[in-house]
């Protein structure tokens, strides 16, 4: 079996413990459901000394202010099935009913799958076999597998519920050294595998804060996968906006696990407050094919990923259309 | 750092003092002691290890003991002192668990859902279980576990409950499989459940060159780390093995070279595994790395370099083929000549592997008489003992291998492995017990899978129907060793001339070395990857020439009696049967062509062998034998060396003696797979082990129940015929009232023998095959014969193909137990469907496996599983047990080509390389439009 050493466990109750206890080591890192950090410990990837778990610190969905607003340690199985998210955010229930497996999602915390780390068929593996693979440059080695080259990391961000949060353009409420802050979704992420997220060290991820999409909204979230369980995805598609029969008045799609830094698709103006008809839909379908650049670093084949965004987006488009 | 942990299990309050590193998992097992939670996968990718925390299904692989606050349930919280959880004995009656090992974690899960939604859905259910993940049951049997608990489960069942055939009193009745409930609750005990005292753990330093010269290896710093007991070298081991006596090319650790990432070098034997790790990496090794030979293709290249330079007689190898078998049957050029229509192609099939949800592991003890006990996860105990000796230098006698619960083979298991040597030999040096338990990763690399193959084929049929002419050219890429190659090699050819037959034959098959983990024998042993190149051939031919492809079929059968182009006999066949029966029940005839852009249905078809007609090294004696003891207190122990790897032969063995001796299978217990307790059967492989323990079974049942029908007439002084026997009764036949228990004729019987009640059975080897060199290999008693129709949807969009129902009919000869046949052929369907559809086992350009792990290697779930509805259908053998045949291997053949054929009928494409993944499918659609 793999085997973890050389740790100690403080159990945190509270965020600002969790800061404290964080701050009080320098290699420590923090653990929500530990379903994405464990097998990376157990590959060697990180060997912290101390781990600070955060199951104490209780999760929740309340609405406030015209938003959902969500605690970061709220399980994925409670998330897709909470009443609230589930009549105003269906696709964002959606897509946290498809992460993983049944037991995944009981584990799992919403907060972790936003800053789950990027994954990499070359990174996510064994000690043993990345030392025969020579390493790469996310761990421990100087040359990326995926693009050939020594300078960028394309390790992607694969989460299932971070498409659906980025075209609601949801916010972060993030405790740090230097308190509490908020932090747009949009600005979390960076075109870097190794270093994909804007924080700084230590902070804490507390809760997300989804604006209420208003009146007319639908929205989707399409998973594409080799099985219809455990896997994580080979590509995500979301889509949101609010409707007026098949006009779009407002439209945001992302497409999820294509690269570090997923986001919103440009380009999408035209296309509102007019009937969204099969020449409008695969325009657009063109647009994310354009848009989207499948990285390697997931499986299945990097063309057919591109396609599938396309082909995705398209069927998901064709079912809000028609409302 | 250890600190104590206070846990709620199962209602109890435990303390235990466990490093705070520790998982949930390991603190249940290896603290605690609770081992019915299992471990498969390392890393939350099977499910294995689920345990309730306040009713909800976790991973208790990725769970931190110190974390968890709550309530824990485990699998042995689940029974009662009034007995097991109506779950617990739904997934026993319905036949829900094979090899048992994913299901304590499963049954958990069926458990939560139940909790909430006492009557769910299908759906709701698919998706429950989606993160358990089971290789032996296609999950078929599980549905109808979770069904039964849902509608209400009697407590106590029988183990027949069935309605046994005609004239029997138990065979083909229903029935439970006599260990299942042991592994319903989590008493069962499997090799990684032991825990001997003083036990030191071993690991093993991997090569991570896929080909380098070994040029030292210094453990001295790994020697001195404080907790480490001994460590072992190739230097230490070096007799060279093989499975196949004639082709000894390993060793139990790299000697002088390393061929495949992943070879073992040396091992340790440490306090714990931790310890041992750090033993690992304080071993210094040497290598001078060599240029590589990655596919068979590469092998076969001119200036290939060579991954053996000498055999195992020190001769120099000329290049990289390990074997080169080339046999001409009938006038092939007649044939050809003869042809209305030729369908000539290529087809890949990509290696896979078994992938078993226990990894291998074994423990070593060497008492203080110098004997040594081995306990290993191993499908072949009798030649695993053999090696034992062999390598180790010491004699049989000295040498005891015990099998405990198995977790799942497919043949994955049926050779020796390193770490069964590593074990004796680092016990030997340590002066103590050691165990090795493989991570996942090293599973894969272990290996023993499906070969990948390179096939061109060409098929010849007349417009009547006719096949006239079969030829193949097939190259095998067999990885860094032999292992059982030399019978792929022929099994590639000898296994194809039926159920379908042709008039003329010639195959050429070359197996050559490559610098990846070893194939071997997986479900189907060297015939599934041809099958699936003729079977869609034969389908294409039928096309060309406007015949259907099931008549076409129908008109090329070999009957029984006939023999096939090959010579072997067929001495039973229902393959006729088969193909009417998925025939009609798919409406195929309605059906196919009319679904619909996107629909489809393809049928295929396959023979397997009951076992090979020769044991693996050449002997006079029994191939298995079983031995009956009992006595008065109305119980028989059978005593069988016969592997019960999840398949169930130790019911088969009950099942066979109660028939013959009429004492009730709930009061027979088998004792097997232990080479001092019982009597030598060769294994569980070649699907040999219903016929041939079964016949060993079935005269051992004979003698014991002549001599309780002799005690019982002599009682009653009447002549021996008039003794009926019912079930768990004897009666006189010309005065029914008159009846005597089977205990009573047993006590009846052990006091007029004046000895202890015994008798003794064998299969003894019947002369079968062809006259030619190789002739005996492929050669068989008996055939099984399996036809498969299969429904898929193909997203003309996507290339994403579903397979939505399979109709599997197998003839197994009689059924002992409909429900245990029924099993195997669910879970062969699915797994050749996942083969089809999913699982590829590669490597890159420098031999490094794509992933060797239970994520980025998928296996199905029971979401995208489909519905799979077996049939059986009986031709009763002349020479099998009761007319039995094999069923665990033949029902995997047909789903491969039946799925490319229904993809064919789908959307007219015609896929020649497996796992038609959706980007090939896509691809395919798209360059038909262009053409």
């Amino acid at each position: 079996m793999l085997r973890m050493q050389g740790f100690t466990y403080r159990h945190a109750r509270s965020w600002p413990e969790a800061l404290a206890l964080w701050s009080s080591s320098p290699d420590a890192r923090y653990v929500a459901g530990g379903t994405d950090l464990l097998p990376n410990v157990k590959h060697g990837l990180f060997r912290p000394s101390v781990l600070v778990g955060l199951g104490g610190i209780p999760g929740g969905v309340r609405e406030a202010d015209g938003a959902v607003v969500i605690g970061a340690m709220t399980r994925l199985d409670e998330l897709a099935a909470d009443p609230v998210v589930r009549s105003v955010l269906p696709p964002l229930a959606a897509a946290a009913g498809v992460v993983a497996g049944p037991q995944l999602r009981a584990m799992a915390t919403v907060g972790g799958n936003v800053m789950l780390d990027t994954r990499c068929l070359y990174y996510n593996q064994t000690e043993f076999w990345r030392g025969a693979l020579g390493h790469c440059l996310k761990a421990e080695g100087t040359w990326c597998h995926v693009v050939g080259g020594p300078k960028t990391c394309v390790a992607t961000q694969s989460s299932d519920t971070v498409p659906v949060l980025l075209a609601l353009d949801a916010r972060l409420r993030v405790l740090g050294s230097g308190g509490m802050r908020e932090l747009p979704l949009r600005e979390l992420y960076r075109f870097n595998g190794m270093d994909h997220l804007s924080l700084a060290p230590g902070e804490l991820l507390t809760e997300i804060v989804v604006p209420a999409p208003g009146p007319g909204f639908r929205g989707a979230y399409e998973k594409v996968r080799t099985r219809d369980s455990i896997d994580f995805p080979l590509l995500g598609v979301a889509v949101c906006g609010r409707w007026d029969g098949r006009n779009p008045l407002t439209l945001e799609i992302v497409v999820g696990a294509a690269s570090p830094q997923p986001k919103p698709l440009r380009g999408l103006e035209p296309f509102l407050g007019a009937p969204l008809d099969d020449v409008a839909i695969s325009t657009i379908a063109d647009l994310v094919h354009k848009q989207t650049r499948p990285q390697g670093s997931v499986a299945g084949d990097v063309v057919w990923r591109r396609q599938m965004a396309a082909v995705t987006t398209g069927r998901v488009l064709r079912a809000l259309a028609a409302g | 750092m250890k600190s104590l942990v206070s846990l709620r299990v199962n209602g109890e309050d435990l303390e235990l003092a466990v490093p705070e590193a520790w998982t949930l998992l390991e603190a249940l097992r290896y603290g605690a002691g609770l081992t019915g939670t299992k471990q498969g996968c390392d890393k939350g990718d099977c499910g294995a290890c689920t345990v309730l925390v306040d009713g909800k299904p976790v991973l208790s692989c990725l769970t931190l003991a110190h974390a968890v606050r709550g309530e824990i349930t485990t699998i042995e919280g689940l029974a009662s002192p009034a007995g097991p959880d109506p779950v617990q004995r739904a997934f026993d009656v319905t036949g829900a668990l094979q090899c048992g090992f994913c299901q304590p974690g499963m049954i958990l899960s069926a458990k939560a859902l139940l909790a909430h939604s006492p009557d769910p859905t299908d759906a709701e259910m698919r998706e429950a279980l989606s993160g358990n993940l089971c290789r032996c049951t296609g999950y078929t049997k599980i549905f109808e576990a979770v069904r039964l608990a849902a509608r209400g489960v009697d407590r106590h069942v029988p183990v027949r409950y069935g309605t046994p055939a005609p004239g029997f009193d138990v065979i083909g009745a229903r029935g439970r499989k006599a260990d299942a409930i042991h592994k319903a609750t989590g008493e069962a005990v499997y090799t990684d459940d032991l825990a001997l005292p003083r036990m030191a753990h071993g690991k093993i330093l991997r090569s991570p060159h896929a080909h380098a010269r070994l040029l030292a290896v210094d453990t001295r710093a790994a020697e001195a780390m404080p907790g480490v007991f001994a460590v072992v070298t190739g230097a230490d081991l070096p007799t060279p093995y093989c499975i196949i006596p004639w082709t000894p090319d390993e060793t139990a650790l790299a000697v002088g070279k390393v061929r495949y990432i992943g070879e073992g070098v040396a091992a340790v034997a440490a306090v714990d595994e931790e310890t041992a790790n750090r033993a690992l990496a304080a071993i210094r090794v040497s290598y001078e790395p060599l240029p590589i030979v990655k596919d068979a293709e590469a092998a076969i290249a001119p200036g290939a370099p060579l991954v053996h330079e000498l055999d195992w007689k020190g001769r120099p190898w000329p290049d990289n083929v390990c074997k080169d078998v080339d046999l001409r049957f009938g006038d092939v050029e007649a044939g050809f000549a003869a042809a209305d229509a030729v369908v000539e192609d290529r087809w890949f099939y990509e290696g896979s592997t078994h992938a078993a949800i226990e990894p291998h592991c074994a423990v070593a003890q060497w008492s203080a008489d110098e004997r040594l006990t081995v306990w290993s996860a191993s499908q072949v105990t009798h030649y695993l003992h053999r090696e034992l000796a062999k390598v180790l230098g010491i004699g049989a006698e000295r040498v005891r291998v015990i099998q405990p619960v198995l977790g799942g083979a497919f043949g994955g298991k049926s050779e020796p492995f390193d770490l069964e040597f590593c074990v004796a030999a680092l016990s030997k040096k340590a002066g103590r017990p050691v165990k090795i338990l493989y991570t996942r990763e090293e599973v894969f690399y272990a290996h023993r899978g499906r070969h990948p193959m390179d096939m061109a084929f060409k098929v010849a049929g007349t417009k009547d129907g006719r096949i006239t002419a079969v030829e193949s050219d097939i190259l095998i890429d067999g990885g860094a060793y032999h292992s059982f190659g030399l019978v792929t090699t022929y099994y590639s050819g000898q296994l194809l001339t039926g159920p379908v037959g042709f008039e003329s034959y010639h195959f050429r098959s070359r197996r050559v070395y490559t610098n990846k983990p070893c194939c071997g024998p997986k479900r189907g042993h060297g015939s599934v990857q041809p099958r699936f190149a003729f079977e869609c051939a034969v389908d294409e031919l039928a096309d060309r020439l406007g015949l259907d492809p099931i008549e076409m079929r129908r008109k090329n059968l070999v009957s029984a009696g006939e023999r096939t182009v090959n010579g072997q006999l067929v001495t039973s066949s229902g393959i006729a049967a088969c193909l009417d029966a998925v025939e009609a029940a798919s409406g195929w005839k309605d059906r196919r062509g009319k679904l619909g852009r996107g629909r489809g249905l393809g049928v295929a078809t396959s023979m397997y062998i009951s076992g090979t007609a020769y044991p693996i090294y050449p002997n006079e004696m029994p191939q298995s034998g079983v031995l009956l003891r009992a006595d008065r207190s109305g119980k028989i122990t059978v005593f069988c060396g016969a592997n019960d790897i999840g398949q169930g032969s130790d019911g088969m063995l009950a099942y066979v003696v109660a028939e013959e001796t009429g004492v009730s299978p709930d009061d027979i217990t088998v004792v097997s797979g232990d080479t001092e307790l019982t009597p030598v059967d060769l294994g569980s492989y070649s699907s040999r082990v219903t016929f041939m323990a079964g016949i060993a079974a079935q005269e051992a049942g004979a003698a014991m129940g002549q001599k309780l029908r002799e005690a019982v007439a002599a009682t009653w002084k009447v002549e021996i015929g008039r003794v009926g026997k019912g079930y768990g009764f004897f009666f006189d036949q010309e005065d029914r009232s008159r009846q005597l228990s089977a205990r009573e004729a047993l006590i009846l019987a052990e006091a007029a023998a004046g000895t202890p009640l015994s008798a003794a059975g064998g299969y003894r080897t019947r002369k079968v095959g062809g006259d030619y060199r190789g002739g005996t290999i492929g050669a068989s008693p008996a055939y099984s014969a399996t036809a498969h129709v299969c429904e898929v949807s193909v997203d003309p969009e996507t290339g994403i193909v579903r397979v939505e129902k399979v109709w599997a009919a197998h003839d197994c000869g009689r059924a002992l137990n409909p429900q245990i046949v029924e099993g195997q052929i669910e879970g062969s369907v699915y797994m050749g469907y996942a083969e089809a559809l999913m699982e590829a086992h590669t490597f890159d350009e420098r031999g490094l496996h794509s992933g060797p792990n239970l994520l980025d290697y998928r296996i199905p779930t029971s979401k995208e599983t489909p519905e799979i509805l077996a049939h059986i259908v009986e031709s009763m053998d002349p020479g099998g047990p009761y007319g039995a045949k094999e069923a665990g291997e033949g029902p995997l053949h047909p789903i491969i080509p039946a799925i490319a054929n229904a993809i064919a009928d789908a959307v007219g494409v015609r896929l020649r390389r497996i796992p038609f993944t959706p980007d090939r499918v896509l691809a395919a659609i798209r360059a038909q439009g262009r053409s």
